[in-house]
């Protein structure tokens, strides 16, 4: 009796909290409180997607999303990106009828890499995508390998694994078994011979701790790695982006599908790639897939363009805490920026209080920003002192960079003169601080 | 002058910006007219440890630690001598661990430090983050960095923050962190510490420049950014650890 009403309680939940404009977690914590192993109970989908991973699950569940119906199937998924059990309860049981059937085709959802074994112990995914695993959040996370041990065991045997043959970390997880699908780009227009940035988290080989060698990177540690001493190395990809022109945006994917990139970024190749997999593994023929992706604009506002006084400028959300997502964006200004000013904004790490974390400024790569294109860079915010020591020890030279403390104050001084092109670099928790302060651009 | 400091392990126990500490201290004695050569020791180079005046590590995961435990071995007696001679050394993050008598995993397998301090660390699963500040003897200014680790620390018998306000120490909630003896310095404190503490840096700095028969200045060179950024740092834990 407990599953109707646990179903009923969170549907209702679900609708009173869309009213009052409430999250989406709350509803599926109700529901499992009433009936604890409630997502055990329901009838599911014959084909059931997870997407985990340090970046790119919101994007990557996205365009598997679009792909998979524009084949004609009825998908669900966790579009609010409520991506612990709770979340996951909401959007399963608000989709359920009461006896417990989910009526659709496919069941697709983004999981948090450090929660997904809770979530994942009451039903199994038929597919799991890990699109990678590195420095992220590690005031929470702790540190990648300890995401890669909490992540281990929501993945099931019988779980087919769709694993980024690039990153050595999330590779690992398909170590002695058969069932995985590899993805990865090739040598290709955007290789370079060996790891970028700050750190190198490619140095050693994880497994044994042996030195590791590179045929070529992508970005940062991820490329064609090969620990010198166990052998281990870059698994043979099954999906693969056999050539890049980041210049001219066009993607090319296992030598025959041409896809423009309506957002030339590194992450949008690999998310593109990695739902491209899936969505084939799946059964989708590859000119539906490559007719979605083409020129794809994802949905969710990581790139914002605006208008300030003269300049036009684009906002790239950064997370904090997570350095190549910082690195990437900073690839993206100097690679594609026409001559800019660089706005770098840290005003809240933690929403909650003050901290003293402030070493992920040490892991990203700043010096990308001592470019010819860049001619100003302002930094900004709370932890603006943290940011400018930060800089001291950067490649740009002095009169490069300037300190600006609050963001009126730094966009009331860009509005003033110039009309250079802006780019900001933020994150999620910050960008509304600047962007209100801005005209949307039509 | 010229100036040695060896950095071990740079790519291995590369944590939470750890190689920030090498770049600080390396400024400061070059702004003070040192020439500094920064030497970075990598698992299984040649068999002995060269001299220096400074030695370094920094945080590394559970797993690569133990990869660093097993080569810095082989260096135990060599960093011992060095530090019985005076050698200023720091070991920041979870590399502190490594110089105690032993190491046990989350697992329960146990394997032995280097022994240079007479403490012992037992990992757990669960990981204890959040900020610290601290009172230290080495100077008034109190002490502010950030706690990411899962081991618990017994037996640290000359802790190097004596007094923590806010945040966990050693081997709990606000109990004394990190180790110090002589011109041995261990603490699990992230940030990285050198960076977000101006008066370690130069106390650090000082051991250093003694020991080579220099005088430490009257007056130190500033740094603004990091002394503005300490200030607002200190400031907002200090009220965050009277409100809890």
């Amino acid at each position: 009796m407990r599953k109707p009403l646990a179903i009923l309680a969170c549907k209702l939940g679900y609708f009173f909290g869309k009213l009052v404009g409430k999250g989406s977690s709350l509803p599926g914590k109700l529901a499992l409180r009433i009936c604890p192993d409630i997502l055990g109970q329901i009838r599911l989908p014959s084909t059931v997607i997870a997407v985990s991973g340090s970046n790119g699950k919101t994007s990557t569940v996205e365009m598997i999303a679009a792909i998979l119906r524009a084949d004609g199937r009825k998908v669900i998924y966790n579009k609010e990106g409520s991506n612990q059990i709770e979340g996951v309860a909401t959007m399963i049981l608000t989709h359920a009828s009461l006896s417990g059937n989910v009526r659709a085709d496919v069941l697709l959802m983004e999981s948090d890499e450090r929660y997904a074994a809770r979530t994942f112990q009451f039903f199994r995914p038929t597919h799991f995508v890990i699109t990678n695993l590195y420095r992220d959040q590690l005031t929470r996370n702790g540190h990648p390998e300890s995401v890669y041990d909490a992540l281990r065991p929501a993945l099931a045997p019988e779980t087919e694994l769709l694993l980024n043959a690039d990153d050595p970390l999330s590779s690992c997880f398909g170590q002695d078994r058969q069932n995985v699908t590899w993805f990865g780009l090739d040598r290709c227009g955007i290789s370079v011979p060996s790891p970028t940035g700050v750190y190198h988290d490619g140095a050693y080989c994880p497994v044994c701790g042996g030195r590791m060698e590179y045929a070529y990177a992508h970005y940062n540690h991820i490329g064609a790695w090969r620990c010198t001493a166990c052998g281990r190395e870059r698994p043979r990809t099954q999906y693969a982006v056999t050539a890049l022109d980041l210049q001219t945006g066009v993607l090319t994917i296992d030598d025959t599908v041409k896809v423009k990139l309506a957002f030339r970024s590194i992450y949008n190749v690999y998310n593109i790639l990695a739902a491209y997999a899936i969505c084939r593994r799946c059964g989708v023929s590859s000119a539906t897939a490559a007719g979605v992706i083409e020129n794809y604009v994802l949905k969710n506002g990581r790139m914002r363009t605006f208008r300030l006084g003269d300049h036009h400028g684009t906002l790239l959300t950064s997370k904090h805490e997570n350095s190549i997502a910082y690195d990437t964006n900073l690839r993206y200004v100097q690679d594609h920026g026409k001559d800019c000013v660089v706005v770098v904004i840290v005003d809240a790490v933690s929403r909650k209080y003050f901290t003293s974390e402030t070493s992920w400024l040490w892991d990203i790569d700043f010096d990308r920003l001592n470019s010819p294109n860049v001619k100003r860079v302002i930094l900004s915010g709370r932890y603006c002192n943290d940011l400018a020591e930060r800089f001291a020890y950067s490649a740009l030279p002095a009169e490069k960079w300037e300190v600006v403390e609050t963001i009126p104050a730094a966009a009331g001084t860009l509005k003033a003169s110039g009309s250079e092109e802006i780019y900001v670099l933020t994150c999620f928790s910050d960008r509304d601080k600047f962007l209100t302060l801005t005209e949307r651009e039509a | 002058m010229k100036l040695t400091i060896l950095h071990v392990y740079p790519d291995l126990m590369n944590l939470y910006g750890s190689y920030a500490n090498v770049a600080v201290l390396g400024r400061l004695l070059e702004r003070l007219g040192h020439a500094v050569e920064v030497r970075r020791i990598a698992p299984g180079d040649g068999a002995d440890l060269p001299d220096a005046d400074f030695l370094y590590m920094g945080a590394g995961t559970e797993r690569r630690q133990k990869f660093a435990l097993t080569d810095f071995r082989r260096h135990a007696e060599r960093v011992r001598a060095a530090a019985r001679d005076g050698c200023p050394m720091l070991f920041a993050g979870t590399a502190m661990e490594l110089i105690g008598q032993s190491v046990t995993d989350a697992d329960g397998n146990t394997a032995d430090g280097i022994a240079l301090a007479p403490f012992r660390t037992v990992q757990h699963t669960r990981r204890i983050v959040g900020d610290v500040y601290g009172q230290t003897d080495l100077f008034p200014e109190p002490v502010i960095g950030f706690m990411n680790k899962c081991g618990v620390i017994s037996g640290a018998d000359r802790p190097l923050l004596t007094a923590l306000e806010m945040g966990f120490g050693n081997e709990s909630e606000r109990a004394p962190e990190g180790w110090h003896s002589e011109n041995v310095y261990a603490s699990e404190l992230t940030g990285p510490l050198l960076v977000k503490n101006p008066k370690l840096l130069e106390h650090v700095a000082a051991a250093l420049l003694t020991r080579k028969g220099l005088t430490p200045p009257d007056t130190w060179p500033t740094d603004l950014w990091a002394r503005q950024g300490y200030d607002v740092t200190a400031r907002e834990l200090r009220a965050r650890a009277q409100k809890a």
